[in-house]
């Protein structure tokens, strides 16, 4: 398809008020998760949607253009990669899931007697492993509050700085992984390699892994399992009963899909590898009856019950995914569709906060503090370092969804950085080490949403009946534990300020751009 | 650059105030232009180059320093060639 001219709109009161709807949703957001403490994320979707409303009554001329932003917006690349990121990393997970590997994780921690207090710092180590193999970390927080978060509660891990501890993780894989987008995107938008810039931004990550590790155990060992009246006792009672280490084949198939990506397998490609494998492995464990999973658990019909039905589930093959039910229960079930259908509020509030994002680009909303802020506040080097670093800070707070927010601030962390001649590799420090800690510390951020909205799929989901709903953890209760991403900042407001690794042009010329 | 020197490059606190000497040779992008002249900032250092050529703001350049004061961090240099934006 043709690349459309950008659309520009006028809105009535100056460019910033293109940033109304974005800002109606944060405040709805917090209104809505931080006071009231209801993380329903339809709800966000109906904040957003009212925000776009309420935008659109301030636009002058064609109220159609507004309409047309909506739609340049909502099918942008970035939107649809985190579409189907979610769907298929989803399936992938509740699979995984219900064929054990909970259970087989929590034997391992059991032998290897990985205590509750271990546990988060183990976690966002491994957590930090996996994301910088896949370079996703929306998908790192997805898989690990799917099948390591309800391995940790089962152990009497607090579930607050547990979530916070797979957060940072995936804060620390978005941030050095070669194959992540926002890494791409950093590289590209300031005319650097990915190489360069990869291995430039190890001298600010390790320093704030290793301060993140060192807050891990001291909370975990700190802040007691049993939080806020969370039922652990009871949890910890289903451990005895069900656990095995069978579940532990499944590690074969993460392996699979990790070797896939790393290896420049489309994402839709490698999880749908690890998918087939992982489905194959139930089959056989539960042929072999060592873990309780079938066909069923996967792909479940429940259909009312009348002659034609019944033929079909006596049928062979095709009978194992066909049950019969009373009317009131009919339905379709499984891994592959609850994995999938878990994410489809957290879709469409995705698709509408990108067209938000358009609208402030369209109504010049960036521009205006684009300009405040390079004429009135970067007027030294240090500055001007620490306007890049809390500018993308405020955009990322705005956009939410970090490789958008990346995409919308990249041309102004350029133009500022050039003005003082910072090295390439040192903007694109700057641009996505903040990009990808906040989007996992704000509580309405993407992928801070993404984790939470896998643990609501944990409720009541086939593998975790334990699992209830006043188990959730806030959205935004977690974010002071999201420690890797707060310590990741401060180390670069430390930078901005010292000089720690600055270069600037004149010291290194960055190699030729590897452009996608 | 090896790979072993891209990961060791910058585990330094750099100023804010470089030097140079007169003499050497700089890339680096233009950060003003002011009538006919240029101004470059590299850091809080700038340095001054009296005939731009056709150098605009944000185009890189090659740049000869011709004297540099390290007290006051301004120095003076001449285009050796416009690079331009992608460069």
């Amino acid at each position: 398809m043709p690349e459309e001219p950008d659309i520009e709109l006028s809105f009535r009161g100056g460019r910033l008020v293109s940033a109304l709807p974005i800002a109606l949703f944060i405040a709805w957001a917090i209104f809505q998760s931080g006071i009231l403490g209801i993380g329903d994320t339809t709800g966000l979707v109906a904040g957003m949607l009212t925000g776009l409303i309420a935008g659109l009554l301030f636009v002058r001329g064609d109220w159609k253009d507004y309409a047309d932003v909506i739609f340049a917006g909502m099918t942008r690349r970035v939107a649809a990669t985190a579409v189907v990121a979610w769907l298929w990393a989803g399936m992938f997970a509740e699979t995984i899931q219900v064929g054990g590997f909970v259970d087989g994780l929590v034997w391992a921690a059991t032998v290897l007697n990985v205590g509750p207090g271990l546990f988060p710092a183990v976690t966002f180590l491994l957590a930090a492993l996996l994301a910088t193999g896949i370079g996703t970390g929306y998908g790192t927080a997805i898989a690990f509050t799917s099948l390591v978060f309800p391995a940790g509660l089962l152990l009497g891990a607090n579930p607050v700085l547990l979530f916070g501890a797979i957060l940072s993780g995936a804060v620390f894989g978005d941030n050095l992984a070669p194959v992540s987008d926002t890494t791409i995107v950093s590289a590209v938008t300031q005319d650097a390699d990915i190489g360069g810039v990869v291995a430039s931004r190890v001298k600010y990550a390790v320093v704030a892994a290793a301060l993140a590790i060192a807050a891990y155990l001291v909370a975990g060992f700190g802040i007691p399992g049993v939080w806020g009246g969370m039922p652990h006792i009871d949890v910890a009672g289903e451990v005895s009963a069900s656990v095995s280490p069978w579940g532990l084949v499944h590690l074969l198939d993460i392996a699979l899909v990790i070797v896939l990506a790393v290896r420049g397998r489309h994402i839709i490609e490698a999880v749908s590898w690890g998918l087939l494998l992982a489905a194959a492995f139930n089959v056989a464990l539960g042929a072999a009856n060592l873990v309780d999973v079938s066909a069923g658990s996967m792909l479940l019909f429940s259909a009312p019950q009348n002659g034609l039905t019944q033929a079909v589930e006596a049928l062979p093959l095709l009978g194992a995914v066909v049950e019969t039910v009373p009317a009131g229960q009919v339905g379709v079930g499984g891994s592959v569709y609850s994995g999938a259908a878990g994410f489809f509020p957290l879709i469409v509030l995705t698709l509408l906060l990108v067209a938000g994002a358009e609208i402030m680009r369209a109504g010049g909303g960036f521009d205006a503090i684009q300009e405040l802020v390079i004429d009135r506040v970067a007027t030294t080097v240090r500055r001007a370092e620490t306007t890049m670093v809390v500018g993308t800070a405020l955009v990322n707070a705005t956009v939410t969804i970090n490789t958008a927010a990346e995409i919308a601030i990249a041309p102004y962390i350029a133009t500022l950085g050039k003005r003082f001649n910072i090295n390439g590799y040192r903007r694109a420090n700057i641009l996505d080490a903040n990009t990808s800690a906040l989007g996992y510390i704000f509580p309405w951020g993407g992928g801070l949403l993404a984790g939470y909205g896998a643990m609501q799929g944990l409720v009541g989901g086939e593998a975790t009946p334990w699992f209830t709903a006043e188990m959730l953890v806030n959205p935004a209760s977690v974010f002071p534990y999201v420690f890797h991403g707060w310590f990741l900042v401060a180390v670069f407001l430390f930078a901005a300020w010292t000089g720690y690794g600055r270069e600037y042009v004149s010291d290194r010329t960055s190699e030729e751009v590897s452009r996608v | 650059m090896s790979r072993l020197g891209k990961l060791l490059a910058g585990w330094t606190f750099r100023t804010a105030t470089p030097t140079f000497e007169p003499g050497e040779a700089i890339t680096a992008y233009v950060s003003e232009r002011n009538g006919d002249g240029l101004t470059v900032r590299i850091g809080d250092s700038v340095i001054r180059v009296e005939d731009g050529e056709d150098a605009a703001v944000e185009d890189k350049i090659r740049l000869e320093v011709t004297s540099f004061d390290a007290t006051n961090h301004v120095g003076t240099g001449e285009v050796v060639e416009v690079l331009g934006p992608d460069a």
